[in-house]
C-alpha cells in the first residue's frame, strides 16, 4: 500500500532492493548515550506529524538505542547498522506495525521500563525518517500498515564514514601447492586424522579438541613464544583455524577466508564470498580438495582449496525471511552437513539440520528440527499453528561416528524465550528443541533423541557440541549446555547415564538421576507477562559456544565455564506473521558464592562425573579449551590472557598477554617435526561478552584487534 | 637451702607452673575460642545488583560484609566504596542465593558513597538456620537506586 506523498521524490526502492540477501537485526544491547544524533536524511520542506514524531524519536533513539546501534544508526561493534541497504532489505517489504512490534518486544534487551508505546512509534518513525521514507504526512500508529519501501524515496546509507565498495572472489592470488603439495582429504584422513593436521573444527569427529602432539608438554611450556601473529578483518569472530598438511585455512568475519602458510604466517590467497558485514562464522571444513564454506546470508559456497577459486555455490535457506549461519559444516561420508540459525520469526519455514552433496553442493536431505502439527511429536506445541512454532536453531556444529554413520547435534530452545510469551505452557515441550539429536547420515532420518530441557523459559538453550567418548565398552555422549550441566548419554540408543551439575544453578528444584528429567521452580513455570524471575545461570551460560575437551589420557572432560546469573521477564508478542523474536528483558549479576569469579575451568571425570579440579579467576574465558598429548590444556580469557595449565591438575604452568581479548577455539598443529599452538584474539561474541562487560566492568581491552597468533618452542 | 626455703622455692615454683599452666590453658581457651568464632564466621562479597548495558554506569560500587555469630547474636562490619549515589539504608534480606526476599534486620550504613556497615542482631532459630542455609544477604540501598545497588550473599567463612 502506498500513502500520500508530501514531497516530490516519488520514486520507490521496493524492487531494487529485493534481490540481494544481507540479514539485519536488532541486537541484545541498549545504553544511554551522550553524543547528539546527527542524522543525514534529506531535511524536510515542511513539518508534519510524522516529522514531529520522528524528531521526537531521535533523541528517544539516542538514549536508548544509540549505544549499540550508533547515534546515526550507522551500527557499532555491539550492534548491526539499522540504515541503507541492508535496513531495506530487511525490512522494505513489511510495515510500520510490524517494526514498532518487534522493537517493542525485543529492544532494548536490558528492559523497557520507562518507554512507552508513544516512545517505541517514535523511534520507529526516527528510523524510517532515517532511512528516507518521505511519502507520509501522518504520525505512525500501532497499526500503520503501509509498504515500507513503496515510500521511501531514496536510499540513506548513513555510515559516518565513506567506505570503499567491499571486494568480492579472489583478492589475492596463489597456489598451497607452491608452498605444500596439496593432497586431496579423504574419508579416511577425517576419520584418523594425521597428528600434525586439525582438519576440522574441534579437530576430529568425536569433538575432542585434542592434540595428539606432544612436543609441548609440562616441562617444557614455560619456554613457549610467539612464532608469528597475523592481524584478521575486523568484526565479531570467535573462529576455529583449520590446518592441513602445513596450510592454515582461516575465516574472518565478513565471510572472508584466508590460506596462510602455517610455518611463516604468510597470505597464499584470500577470497570474499560476501556479504561483507562484521557477522561472525566458527569454522569451516575442507573434502577432497575443496574448502566449504556456510556464508552469514545461509549461502553453502566450496572453494578450490589450492587457489581459493569458487566451484559451486548452494543456497541453505532464504535470508531474506531471517536465516542465517554462525557455524560452518563436518563432512560426513561425502556429505557436507550443517545447522541453520535466524529462526526466531513466525514463518511458514522452520529451522532444520541439511546435507548436501560435497561434490556439487545438491542437497541430500533436511531434518526440521521444529514438529508440525501433523507430525511425531507435534504435539508438545499445545495449540499452535505450524507458523508459530519457532526456535530449534542449529547454531553449533555437530559430531559424527562413523561406524553407527549417526551425526549428533544440539538444538537451541524454543523462542520466544519466556513460555508466556509465545502462548505456551511449561508443559508444553516443543519438540524437537534443546535436545541432542541424532541422525542418520544416510537420508536425514532422526535415529534417537534426548529432550535435556523441554519447554525451556530462560534463553539458556543446550545447542552446543556433542562430545562423543568410548569408555569401558561403553559409547557416550557428552554435551554441556548453559544451565552447566555435563549430560552424559548412551550414543547408540540415547538413553540418560547421568549428570553433573558444573556451577551453581536454581533454576531445576530437581534432576531425576534415572531419567534424567528436570523440574522447573515454581516461579520460573508460572513466569507471568512483565515479571522478574530471578536465576542462575544467566544466558552467557554456564557453558556456551566454547568447546570443552576431552582429555583421553586422564579420562577428563575440561571444560570452560562461566559463574553470572540473571533477572528475567517476558515481552508480550502477537501471534501475527511475520512477528515473533526473542521477547524478555533482561539484567545480570555475578553468581554469588563465586567471590565474583566470572571464568572458570572445571574437569570432569567422565566415568565418576566428579568435579577432579578446577581453576577459577575473575575474567570470563572466551575461548574452547583444547588439551594435548602433552598434557596441557590451553585457554584464553576477556582480559587478553592465553593460558596453559596442567590438564591433569589444573596447575598454571604458562602464560602470555595478547593485544586484545582472546577468542575463538585455540588448535595445534605441526610442520616438519615441530609443534605450534595457534590461536585468535577476536570482539564480539555475543553474551558471553556482553554479561561480563556489565558485571566486570574494571576489565578493559581494545574493541579491536582480530588476529591469529601462532606459537612454538624456541630451538625447534 | 633450708627446708623451709625448698618448701617455699618449690611453692614459687610451682606457683609458677600452675600461672604458665592457666596461661596456656587461657591462650589455648582462647585460640579455640578462636577457632570457634572462624566456625561462626560468614562473608558476603558486595557487588552490583542485577544491571544492563544502560544502568552499568548507574548501578556501581563493590564491598564486602563480615559476620560473627556468638549463639543467636550476629556482628556483622563492613565497608563499600564506589557508589553512585550516598547510601540512604542497608538491610539483612532473607533468600536463598541469587532469589531475592524480605528484610530480616535492619543495618547501619555511612550515609556517603564510600563507608561503613555495622550491625548487632539478634536472630531468631528461623533466621540463624537460614544463615547457615547461605539464605541471608546484605543489600545497601543508594539515593539514585533506591531499590538497591549493591548486594552480597552470606557464606561460611572456610
Amino acid at each position: 500500500m502506498k500513502m500520500q506523498k508530501s514531497r516530490l521524490r516519488p520514486l520507490t526502492l521496493r524492487n531494487a532492493l529485493l534481490s540481494a540477501a544481507v540479514a539485519l537485526g536488532l541486537v541484545a544491547c541498549g545504553q544511554e548515550s551522550t553524543q547528539a544524533p546527527t542524522s543525514t536524511a534529506t531535511p524536510t520542506a515542511m513539518t508534519s506529524a510524522f516529522s514531529d514524531q520522528a524528531a521526537l524519536g531521535a533523541g528517544k533513539f539516542a538514549a536508548n538505542c544509540a549505544a549499540c546501534h550508533g547515534v546515526n544508526l550507522e551500527g557499532t561493534t555491539l550492534g548491526p547498522l539499522l540504515s541503507g541497504r541492508p535496513f531495506l532489505q530487511r525490512w522494505g517489504d513489511r510495515t510500520p506495525s510490524l517494526l514498532f512490534s518487534n522493537i517493542k518486544a525485543n529492544m532494548p534487551p536490558g528492559g523497557n521500563e520507562g518507554i512507552s508505546d508513544a516512545d517505541y512509534l517514535a523511534i520507529t518513525a526516527h528510523i524510517l525518517d532515517t532511512n528516507g521514507v518521505d511519502a507520509i504526512t501522518a504520525a505512525l500508529t500501532a497499526s500503520t500498515d503501509f509498504t515500507i519501501a513503496d515510500n521511501a524515496s531514496e536510499l540513506v546509507a548513513n555510515r559516518q564514514r565513506s567506505e570503499p565498495p567491499a571486494p568480492e572472489g579472489i583478492t589475492v592470488a596463489g597456489n598451497v601447492d607452491d608452498y605444500s603439495p596439496f593432497v586431496p582429504v579423504t574419508d579416511a584422513m577425517l576419520e584418523a586424522p594425521d597428528p600434525a593436521d586439525w582438519p576440522m573444527i574441534r579437530r576430529s569427529y568425536d569433538a575432542h579438541s585434542f592434540s595428539p602432539l606432544d612436543q609441548i608438554n609440562t616441562a617444557n611450556v614455560d619456554s613457549l613464544s610467539l612464532e608469528w601473529v597475523w592481524n584478521m578483518h575486523e568484526g565479531d569472530s570467535e573462529p576455529s583455524p583449520l590446518v592441513y598438511k602445513g596450510i592454515i585455512y582461516l575465516i574472518n568475519p565478513g565471510n572472508v577466508i584466508q590460506a596462510l602458510d602455517g610455518k611463516t604466517g604468510e597470505l597464499i590467497w584470500e577470497n570474499w564470498a560476501g556479504p561483507a558485514n562484521r557477522q561472525d562464522m566458527r569454522n569451516i571444513a575442507i573434502y577432497n580438495d575443496k574448502i566449504i564454506q556456510a556464508t552469514t546470508d545461509a549461502r553453502l559456497i566450496a572453494l578450490d582449496a589450492r587457489t581459493g577459486e569458487q566451484v559451486w555455490e548452494t543456497a541453505v535457506a532464504d535470508n531474506t525471511q531471517g536465516f542465517e549461519n554462525s557455524s560452518g559444516p563436518i563432512v560426513a561420508d561425502g556429505r557436507v552437513i550443517l545447522g541453520l540459525a535466524g529462526c526466531a520469526r513466525y514463518i511458514k519455514d522452520d529451522c532444520y539440520i541439511s546435507a548436501h552433496d560435497a561434490n556439487t553442493g545438491e542437497l541430500a536431505w533436511r531434518f526440521n528440527t521444529i514438529a508440525k502439527a501433523n507430525e511425531p511429536g507435534g504435539d508438545t506445541w499445545g495449540e499452535l499453528d505450524d507458523i508459530f512454532r519457532a526456535g530449534g536453531e542449529t547454531w553449533i556444529t555437530g559430531s559424527y561416528d562413523p561406524d553407527l554413520k549417526l551425526t549428533y547435534w544440539g538444538t537451541a530452545q524454543q523462542k520466544p524465550w519466556v513460555p508466556v510469551s509465545r502462548h505456551l505452557t511449561i508443559n508444553d515441550e516443543g519438540l524437537f528443541t534443546n535436545s541432542t539429536v541424532a541422525i542418520n547420515t544416510d537420508d536425514g532420518t532422526l535415529n534417537w533423541h534426548f529432550q535435556h530441557v523441554p519447554a525451556e523459559a530462560l534463553d539458556l538453550d543446550e545447542v552446543f557440541e556433542r562430545v562423543l567418548v568410548n569408555r569401558g565398552g561403553e559409547k557416550l555422549v557428552f554435551s554441556l549446555g548453559k544451565y552447566g550441566i555435563l549430560w552424559k548419554s548412551d550414543r547408540v540408543t540415547g538413553e540418560f547415564k547421568g549428570y553433573k551439575e558444573t556451577v551453581f544453578q536454581n533454576a531445576f528444584t530437581d534432576i531425576d538421576a534415572v531419567t534424567g528429567r528436570v523440574t522447573y521452580r515454581e516461579d520460573i513455570q508460572n513466569a507471568k507477562l512483565n515479571e522478574w524471575t530471578s536465576a542462575c545461570p544467566s544466558s552467557a551460560g554456564g557453558k556456551d559456544w566454547h568447546s570443552m575437551t576431552y582429555h583421553e589420557p586422564s579420562g577428563l572432560m575440561i571444560a570452560p565455564l562461566s559463574q553470572t546469573c540473571l533477572e528475567n521477564a517476558a515481552r508480550e508478542v502477537a501471534l501475527v506473521q511475520g512477528g515473533g523474536g526473542l521477547a524478555a528483558s533482561r539484567k545480570f549479576f555475578e553468581m554469588p558464592g563465586t567471590d565474583g569469579n566470572l571464568g572458570k575451568i572445571g574437569a570432569y571425570n567422565v566415568d565418576t562425573m566428579e568435579e577432579v579440579w578446577s581453576h577459577q579467576q575473575r575474567a570470563s574465558f572466551h575461548t574452547g579449551t583444547m588439551s594435548t598429548a602433552g598434557d596441557l590444556v590451553f585457554v584464553g580469557d576477556l582480559d587478553r590472557r592465553f593460558k596453559a595449565l596442567n590438564a591433569r591438575t589444573g596447575k598454571l604452568l604458562w602464560e602470555t598477554r595478547l593485544g586484545t581479548s582472546v577468542q575463538g577455539h585455540p588448535v595445534s598443529f605441526a610442520i616438519d617435526g615441530k609443534q605450534y599452538i595457534a590461536v585468535t584474539s577476536a570482539v564480539g561474541g555475543t553474551s558471553p561478552r556482553t554479561v561480563p562487560d556489565v558485571i566486570a566492568t574494571e576489565i578493559t581491552y581494545p574493541r579491536w584487534g582480530n588476529a591469529l597468533y601462532v606459537f612454538s618452542l624456541p630451538g625447534n | 637451702m633450708t627446708p623451709a626455703k625448698l618448701v617455699n622455692t618449690l611453692r614459687r615454683v610451682f606457683s609458677l607452673c600452675f600461672s604458665l599452666a592457666i596461661l596456656v590453658c587461657v591462650i589455648s581457651f582462647n585460640q579455640n575460642t578462636a577457632r570457634a568464632a572462624e566456625a561462626n564466621g560468614f562473608r558476603a562479597r558486595l557487588s552490583p545488583m542485577p544491571t544492563t548495558p544502560q544502568t552499568k554506569n548507574t548501578i556501581t560500587g563493590s564491598g564486602e560484609a563480615l559476620v560473627s555469630l556468638t549463639g543467636n547474636t550476629l556482628t556483622l562490619t563492613g565497608a563499600f566504596a564506589g557508589m553512585s549515589s550516598v547510601a540512604t539504608m542497608a538491610h539483612i534480606h532473607n533468600g536463598p542465593p541469587a532469589q531475592p526476599g524480605p528484610v530480616v534486620a535492619a543495618l547501619t550504613a555511612t550515609e556517603a558513597t564510600d563507608g561503613e556497615l555495622t550491625a548487632k542482631i539478634e536472630l531468631t532459630d528461623e533466621q540463624l538456620m537460614a544463615l547457615k542455609e547461605n539464605a541471608l544477604y546484605v543489600q545497601i540501598h543508594s539515593a539514585t537506586n533506591p531499590a538497591g545497588e549493591l548486594r552480597g550473599w552470606l557464606f561460611a567463612q572456610p
